[in-house]
């Protein structure tokens, strides 16, 4: 008997022209036509999200850098490897820590799914921050996404919590303790949390507040694993899931932002210029997560043992910059009043940004009050956390990279507070002279005459603060430069620029700006003069 | 362009993935598991070929047919008693019941070697799995993480005759125990030096010092390792080193204070902290002795143990000769040789107290103020009444009271503490008689 002859064009046919086939997937026969291409995009759930045609401009990957798209698929790598983890992880306190064991050791690929869920935390945590970063620099904010930028803000509190949960969950020191000083922070929320200002008005003490309910006990304990587990592995990544649908519906309906879109431009198919251009990156940021967690192990410490704290205790890092605030204030302000007027600010960003130039292309030129206060504000964060991160060891004393944490440091000098009178005064002239100077002097101020004349008058100050007043150069150094900063970018770029604002704005803008530089000259005061608090008035335990 | 790079990923996703099953699959334990395999085919194959007698050749093709179909498996030993999951015989096959029922084969290598002592009779597996006597990380399956001489985990495999510490832990008897000697030689030891005096054992003992009663448990973050450096890596920082670093070193080096005060001496108030108070045992002690008592030390734990694995003692009843005799043994049992030396005769050192040969003119000298004295009983005993001997037993000696040799340095450490609490009635009487029976010039008159 003669062998059927193989005609591959045949099979096809009778594969691709069956009905399971057909019942499957349309469009067939495959033509390389616009209709087609376009049929690729709308007729199939996962892709229909893309319009069928884009502008060649937004293809480009120094627009997006692929940010979004790789949160996305980070946050889909968590999910995935997140539910495999879920079948050999145990929340209680006796198991949590031995199935950490379990998963390194006697877990088929156990490790490797560990490794690729923490170092995935951390990278979409860092990948949200620089998408929200590239989105403010291109303007993709401005009318009409105002609202999608405050979902993706939200949506950034959201990774960051979510990762925030997780952490607790391998039950090592490094879970319990980094979640003990995280979760210590919501205990000085004023009003409702026990250490907190006016704490006394609900009657709020250590097992009624708003820690109680966050960790269910007075300390991190069973109740905590089990309410963090359950936070982290279905209530957050619900709520995220929720949001991300609107977040990404709403770039469809709005149009993606790059410009310049003219009306006679020719716009390039979505299938195959921009998926193809997606699925690169998703596979380059695949394989680059599965060489990292083959080859670097996610970091285990001793079993948690809540009664020895290690010293230092650390936040997670993108907490830590919060955290060496609480060097320079109490902790209601560094971890509940400046974490708020950050998400406040950031969400009111495209409702007080003015500026109907720079969407959809980068340019400074065109919006250099936004980004100068945007970028200065962002570096400020990245500082913090290197300082928290790299330049803290034991006592939270100042040890720089190359020192060993073996090696005692002395005490740190005594602080001290200013008078009453004095604080009062300070705080009302920085507050009036920083809102009203801008506006009143309208004159076109010349920057390096400006920067000219406060150097000068800087030097002198400080001259006379080394010779006279005995204070060793790097500290009048230091607050020199930070009371430059806050000149540059509270006075100077405000006078130049919100000449124009409309009032109610103007105030919205300048109070986040003043409050931005008052954290830059409260550091400078405290790493340069040793100054505890500006106003201390401890019978409302409001100390600032 | 985009074509290569499309090919180029997916090959990279495609190759990662299999090098992470590759990665996986390659465990350490399976290595040893085949070579074991292949060592008693071996040896079984070469019994086989010299082997006349068939009921014998029978009973050996049983045992060959065992080992080839040996699997290539982690095991482990469960205590649920004890909580304890210990993976150790995934490499030690030797000692494994299963693998090896009759304990016996000619392997000398580790961890092939089946090393069959009468302890593993009588503390079986399933009872006590292996860390529970040993140490190490059990849950581990690599010999580094398992042997347990690494960062973030406390509890290193204990060898001997360290490993004697952990029958303290169970037996109120062990010094009467078969292969516990080292551990009494220890804690004889440490009767004999007056470790109470100044550290108590759950209670037991002076206040000058820390609770030794649960020293086996201290973490090891609790610990300044900062003048370890020349003895111990990073990995060697556990209890056991640093329990046996006060015994092979000058304790005042391993913790030398701050006697200056060079970590406060920006602020208003400051006195300086005197090293370590702990005397130079080192200088008479062998490293056997030192590690003798180490071992000891390492039973001195204070974690929960189910009833039925206590072995409790019958205290036997001591008889004294005379009320002398009972006397040096309460100086003994309350550890007063821990300053005042062996039979009352050697002050022991106490940094920035007076002391014999000390140069005024050099207040500053670290030298100068070590050489301060606790007082040596046999030359002074002998100026006090009995009844104020008794008080100054009673009241003891605040750290506070003690004369300093540099006023401006810092509080000695070591100081009398009240015994009021703790010695009292006949036992107080018979040390007192012990005591004024050393004094060297009893005779003198005042």
């Amino acid at each position: 008997m003669p062998l059927p002859e193989l005609s591959i064009e045949k099979l096809e046919k009778e594969v691709y022209g069956s009905q399971i086939w057909k019942s499957m997937f349309r469009n067939w026969p495959w033509q390389d036509s616009t209709r087609h291409r376009a049929r690729h995009i709308v007729d199939n759930v996962w892709l229909h999200l893309h319009p069928a045609k884009i502008q060649p401009r937004a293809l480009r990957w120094t627009f997006t850098w692929g940010l979004g798209g790789i949160s996305f698929l980070l946050f889909l790598i968590l999910t995935i490897s997140g539910v495999l983890l879920m079948f050999y992880y145990r929340p209680t306190v006796e198991l949590a820590y031995q199935d950490m064991k379990d998963l390194e050791f006697a877990v088929s690929f156990g490790i490797i799914l560990r490794n690729m869920h923490r170092w995935c935390a951390h990278g979409m945590v860092t990948i949200v921050m620089l998408h929200m970063i590239r989105v403010f620099l291109t303007g993709s904010y401005k009318k009409p996404r105002e609202f999608n930028w405050a979902i993706g803000v939200i949506l950034l509190k959201l990774t960051l919590f979510l990762s925030f949960t997780g952490y607790l969950l391998p039950w090592d020191q490094l879970a319990i303790w980094a979640v003990t000083v995280g979760t210590n922070m919501a205990a000085a929320t004023p009003i409702i949390g026990n250490e907190g200002p006016f704490a006394s008005l609900l009657g709020m003490t250590i097992s009624n507040d708003v820690r109680f309910v966050l960790l269910g006990g007075t300390t991190v304990g069973a109740n905590t694993l089990l309410r963090f587990y359950v936070m982290h592995c279905v209530a957050v990544p619900l709520v995220a899931a929720a949001l991300m649908i609107v977040h990404f519906w709403r770039i469809r309906k709005d149009t993606f932002s790059a410009a310049p879109i003219t009306k006679d431009e020719e716009k390039v198919d979505v299938w195959p210029n921009l998926v193809v251009r997606e699925y690169i990156a998703a596979a380059g940021v695949t394989a680059f997560v599965f060489f990292v967690s083959v080859y670097v192990n996610a970091p285990l410490e001793e079993i948690a043992n809540p009664n020895v704290t290690p010293n230092p205790s650390k936040a997670p890092w993108y907490f830590v910059g919060l955290q060496e605030l609480l060097v320079y204030f109490d902790p209601w302000i560094a971890g509940v009043l400046l974490p708020g007027l950050i998400i406040g600010g950031l969400c009111a960003i495209p409702y007080l940004d003015t500026n109907k130039k720079g969407v959809g292309y980068y340019s400074w030129s065109e919006r250099p009050f936004a980004n100068a206060q945007f970028m200065f504000g962002i570096t400020f964060w990245f500082i913090l956390i290197l300082i928290g991160n790299s330049f803290r060891g034991p006592n939270y004393f100042w040890y720089w990279p190359w020192e060993s944490w073996l090696v005692h440091k002395p005490v740190a000098a005594p602080t001290w507070s200013f008078p009453l009178p004095l604080g009062v005064f300070s705080l009302l002239a920085y507050g009036g002279l920083g809102m009203t100077l801008p506006r009143l002097i309208t004159a076109d101020i010349a920057w390096k005459k400006a920067t000219g004349a406060f150097l000068g008058f800087f030097a002198l100050v400080g001259l006379w603060m080394h010779f006279g007043g005995d204070i060793a150069a790097w500290r009048v150094i230091t607050v020199g430069f930070l009371l430059y900063l806050t000149f540059l970018f509270g006075f100077l770029y405000p006078q130049k620029y919100l000449q124009d604002l409309d009032m109610p704005r103007y105030i919205a803008v300048q109070s986040l700006v003043l409050m931005q530089m008052g954290v830059l000259v409260k550091m400078g005061l405290r790493l340069g003069l040793d100054v505890k608090y500006i106003l201390e008035l401890p019978q409302f335990n409001l100390n600032i | 362009m985009h074509r290569k790079l499309f090919y180029f990923f997916n090959f990279a996703c495609l190759a990662l993935f299999v090098a992470a099953g590759i990665v996986d699959n390659d465990r350490e334990w399976k290595g040893y598991q085949k070579e074991y395999k292949r060592m008693e085919i071996a040896r079984i194959e070469k019994a086989l070929s010299t082997e006349t007698d068939e009921a014998k050749k029978a009973s050996l093709d049983i045992a060959l047919k065992a080992a080839r179909s040996m699997p290539i498996r982690l095991r482990q030993a469960m205590s649920k008693d004890l909580i304890r999951y210990d993976r150790c015989t995934s490499c030690h096959l030797g000692i494994d019941p299963a693998v090896n029922a009759l304990q016996v084969n000619d392997y000398t290598e580790h961890p092939f070697k089946a090393s069959v002592v009468p302890e593993h009779m009588s503390h079986p597996p399933v009872k006590f799995a292996c860390t529970s006597c040993h140490g190490g990380q059990g849950l581990a399956t690599t010999a580094e993480d398992a042997h347990g001489e690494i960062k973030h985990w406390e509890e290193p495999l204990l060898a001997q005759p360290y490993l004697q510490g952990t029958c303290v832990r169970c037996h109120d008897n062990f010094e009467d125990l078969e292969g516990a000697q080292e551990a009494k030689r220890g804690k004889d030891l440490v009767a004999k030096l007056g470790c109470v005096g100044c550290h108590s054992f759950k209670g037991k003992g002076g206040e000058v010092s820390v609770d030794l009663g649960d020293i086996a448990d201290k973490p090891v973050s609790r610990i300044d390792w900062s003048q370890t450096t020349a003895d111990l890596d990073r990995h060697q920082w556990n209890v056991k080193n640093w329990i046996e670093l006060h015994l092979t070193r000058d304790p005042m080096s391993l913790v030398p204070g701050d006697p200056f005060g060079h970590s406060c001496e920006h602020l208003e108030k400051c006195e300086g902290v005197a090293p370590s108070g702990m005397p130079p045992f080192f200088e008479e002690l062998s490293l056997e002795e030192a590690q003798a008592i180490t071992a000891y030390m390492l039973g001195m734990t204070d974690r929960a143990l189910p009833m039925q694995y206590k072995v409790p003692a019958v205290k036997k009843p001591v008889r004294y000769a005379d009320n002398i005799e009972h006397g040096k043994a309460m100086y003994t049992k309350f550890g007063c040789a821990g300053c005042h030396g062996e039979g009352g005769a050697d002050g022991r050192r106490n940094f920035n107290a007076l002391g014999d040969g000390q140069d005024k003119t050099n207040l500053h000298s670290i030298e100068e103020m070590a050489k301060g004295r606790e007082p040596t009983l046999t030359k002074v005993v002998g100026t006090y009444s009995r009844d104020e001997l008794r008080k100054k037993l009673v009241d003891g000696v605040s750290p506070t009271s003690i004369v300093k040799f540099n006023p401006e340095g810092p509080t000695p450490p070591l100081f009398m503490p009240a015994w009021k609490t703790k010695i009292k009635g006949k036992e107080m009487e018979v040390l007192l008689d012990y005591l004024l029976s050393i004094a060297e010039d009893s005779g003198e008159e005042w």
